[in-house]
């Protein structure tokens, strides 16, 4: 009897592995799990030391060496790892692209590979609304079934979208392993720091003369809260992930407290490239499309299926980054 | 009573009226420097949390001391550190006030004159030419300037718009413009607006032209008028016109949906009553000599979402809307870059600017059909011979409309 209690113990003890915990998500997904008594251990996949924590047990892994499957395989072998979160992705796009394609694209299928060795039961993955790509022809709700049309011009989009084909690849050859995808909306919070907050932080910002578009947010919270709950609970598939409620770009500019400067498009996209490669805009012209046309997902799949509720609003989550940023304006509050 | 104690009950019972309290300038105290710096401040403070950002920086430049002895935000807590040092701000805000608030320790300052920053209240209030400077040092600073822009960018638009980008405050705002046109240039008349259910889903299907499609807007002004329950209607516009700039985002404001299926559907779900043109830009495409006939119905992708979501139909016929920018010919070739479907060549158009493009105030009328119930299942949106028939029918009914109105038309100007 005792025997087989901690038999089912040991059995339902879980090893969660997290790749990418220098990222924001990583880093904060860490903490939750470090807090949650009924996971066992994290194993935390990174080139950076995370914060240290109890459970943490930490593995100095570099995603674009060849030599990172063999060595991962071992590592989730060796954990008995049961879930793995795969949240090695930039959050801004970067002018290190070289490097991105290899971490993002190639990472990934490295550790996809380690990941079917070592028969690892469930995969969540992070992803970006962003894929679907901003058009015209946009459905004003993109649903997850629509295509990626974000485009491969921009390494930033191409390499995920990369990544995410090797995912669903992986999804389909290796039955028995659950594979979970979230594609997160632009994230806003206190705390968070991505190429949209850095948009929103200058005084004067950039927009498309004439278009006004709707975009949609996510708050922090709760785009850490539902890697959590895809870490907790076994939903296979793929899902957006972001808050209710819609708001004109205009509008969030105002409730910012910014002054929006706008530039006829066909001037900007040249200007913008200026700004880009002298490193003084926050993304390249390849974003701009994201200034004129819709890009807003339809989040009833996660909350009908996930059961994934966004606790704040696209407006509460952008309120709630406003007030971070007005203390950072005037120095109260320093940058993470 | 002395006129200073008066000033100061004055001033405790009403904070904001500072600077009309009498015994301002006689007091001859507080003309050091310090002190009249302070004085800005001091009338921000009460509304602090409401001002935007400069009246935020004073706030915060008082406080800064205080909070920095704070332990720094931590980043595992990432929601409560800021609304921490906002609370901690709104407390040590409180004290200073209620420091402020009794004369004793307020004269106490004044003597002290080595206080940080001893907000002044109206009765040691600085002399007034302080005052104008600070009024000038605002009105010079670039943050001002700022502020007002982007105040004005925001003066006709709600805080909230809806899942589609509606925005009421703006569509009010032109309403007089639609109603004007309503009424006193088109001259609407319309008829049958009864066949229009009082709620519930429901999808006006109506011919679509003129170039320069008014019709979308005066279908739903016509609603919006005529209708008993004065229901609001979202029209289904093409793709194209969210290519342009400046007219894709008023359209949005004042109500219009990129025409898809998802849109659509998403609409009726939420029991809209949502308008239809089925024959899309080969509607407002019409040349004047295929005037009132009707193009094909697309490929019954209504009918379909009609089935789908069991919509009734209402057929609606538009007259008048199809001689208001009578077009000749159609530039396809230059019109691709562009980005748009065609270059129309009315009477007046290239030939007098973008002034051409003014519609002809022709009489029109707008007739609701009888309401078309959709009983098949739900599952039947896939059988291709319903479908055809039942836009078929749509069509016809429409065109009968259209048939007899403009048979019975006189005059395309007077009606």
């Amino acid at each position: 009897m005792a025997a087989s209690k901690l038999e089912q113990r040991k059995r339902d003890a879980r090893a969660i592995a997290v790749t990418g915990t220098a990222s924001f998500l990583g880093q904060n997904l860490l903490g939750l799990l470090e807090e949650d008594a009924s996971v066992d251990r994290v194993v935390a996949i990174d080139v950076k030391q995370p914060p240290s924590g109890k459970k943490t047990r930490f593995y100095d892994v570099d995603l674009t060496q060849p030599a990172a499957e063999a060595r991962l395989a071992e590592i989730l072998a060796a954990e008995r790892v049961d879930s793995l979160v795969h949240l090695a992705f930039h959050a801004s796009p970067t002018h290190a692209a070289a490097y991105a394609h290899e971490l993002e694209s190639v990472g990934t299928m490295h550790l996809l590979v380690a990941a079917r060795q070592a028969r690892v039961r469930k995969v969540v993955a992070g992803s970006l609304t962003l894929l679907y790509g901003a058009h015209p022809s946009n459905p004003n709700f993109i649903a997850e079934h629509q295509p990626l049309r974000a485009t491969k011009r921009e390494p930033f989009f191409a390499d995920k979208i990369e990544a995410e084909s090797e995912i669903a690849r992986f999804g389909e050859r290796s039955e028995g392993t659950l594979v979970t995808v979230l594609r997160v909306a632009p994230i806003l919070g206190p705390t968070v720091s991505n190429f949209l907050t850095r948009y929103l932080s200058r005084r004067a910002v950039m927009t498309m003369m004439g278009f006004d578009p709707l975009l949609q947010f996510v708050h922090e919270i709760d785009a850490i809260a539902a890697f959590k709950l895809a870490v907790d609970r076994d939903v296979p598939g793929t899902f957006n992930i972001a808050s209710s409620g819609v708001l004109p770009l205009s509008t969030v500019i105002k409730l910012a407290g910014r002054v929006a400067v706008p530039i006829p498009h066909p001037i900007a996209e040249p200007l913008n490239a200026l700004a880009w490669v002298a490193q003084i805009a926050p993304a390249p012209s390849t974003f701009l499309p994201y200034l004129r046309f819709l890009c807003v997902a339809d989040c009833a799949r996660a909350r009908d299926v996930m059961g994934f509720r966004a606790a704040y609003t696209t407006r509460e989550a952008l309120t709630d980054f406003v007030g971070a940023q007005r203390l950072r304006d005037v120095k109260l509050l320093q940058e993470a | 009573m002395d006129p200073k104690t008066k000033s100061a009950k004055k001033n405790s019972a009403k904070r904001a009226t500072v600077k009309t309290a009498p015994a301002a300038k006689r007091t001859p105290t507080a003309k050091s420097a310090p002190a009249a710096k302070s004085e800005p401040v001091a009338k921000d403070a009460p509304i602090a949390a409401k001002r935007a950002p400069v009246a935020k920086r004073a706030a915060a430049k008082r406080a800064s001391k205080p909070v920095e002895s704070a332990p720094p935000p931590v980043e595992s807590a990432p929601p409560i550190e800021p609304a921490d040092v906002a609370e901690e701000i709104r407390a040590l805000e409180e004290k200073l006030d209620r420091i402020i608030a009794s004369p004793a320790v307020e004269s106490a300052h004044r003597e002290e004159n080595a206080a940080p920053a001893p907000p002044s209240r109206a009765s040691d209030a600085p002399a007034e030419e302080e005052t104008v400077f600070d009024t000038a040092r605002e009105l010079l600073s670039t943050d001002f300037y700022l502020r007002r822009w982007g105040q004005a960018a925001m003066r006709n638009r709600s805080e909230e718009v809806d899942d589609f980008g509606y925005d009421p405050t703006y569509e009010a705002r032109v309403r007089p413009l639609f109603d004007f046109l309503y009424t006193r240039y088109f001259r609407v008349e319309c008829r049958g607006v009864e066949n229009v259910p009082a709620s519930g889903r429901c999808m006006l299907v109506a011919n679509h032209s003129g170039t320069i499609p008014f019709d979308g807007p005066m279908l739903k002004t016509a609603v919006k008028r005529e209708h008993a329950q004065k229901r609001d209607v979202r029209w289904l516009a093409e793709d194209f016109v969210f290519h342009f700039p400046f007219l894709g985002s008023f359209e949005t404001r004042i109500g219009a949906v990129r025409a898809c299926q998802e849109n659509a559907e998403r609409l009726l779900r939420h029991e809209t009553l949502v308008a239809v043109f089925p024959e899309g830009t080969k509607g407002i495409g019409k040349l004047f000599r295929e005037r009132y006939q009707l193009q094909r119905f697309g490929r019954g992708g209504f009918v379909r979402l009609a089935l789908r979501t069991q919509t009734p139909i209402v057929p609606v016929a538009i007259v008048g809307a199809e001689e208001t920018n009578p077009m000749l010919m159609r530039l396809e070739s230059i019109a691709k870059p562009l980005g748009i479907p065609y270059v129309p060549v009315t009477p007046t158009f290239p030939l007098l600017g973008p002034l051409g493009l003014l519609p002809a105030p022709t009489k029109w009328k707008i007739l609701f059909g009888e309401p078309i119930p959709m009983t098949a299942s739900p599952e039947s949106e896939t059988d291709e011979l319903l479908v055809a028939r039942v836009a078929e029918r749509v069509r016809g009914e429409i065109q009968r409309m259209l048939d007899s109105a403009v048979k019975g038309r006189k005059s395309v100007l007077f009606g």
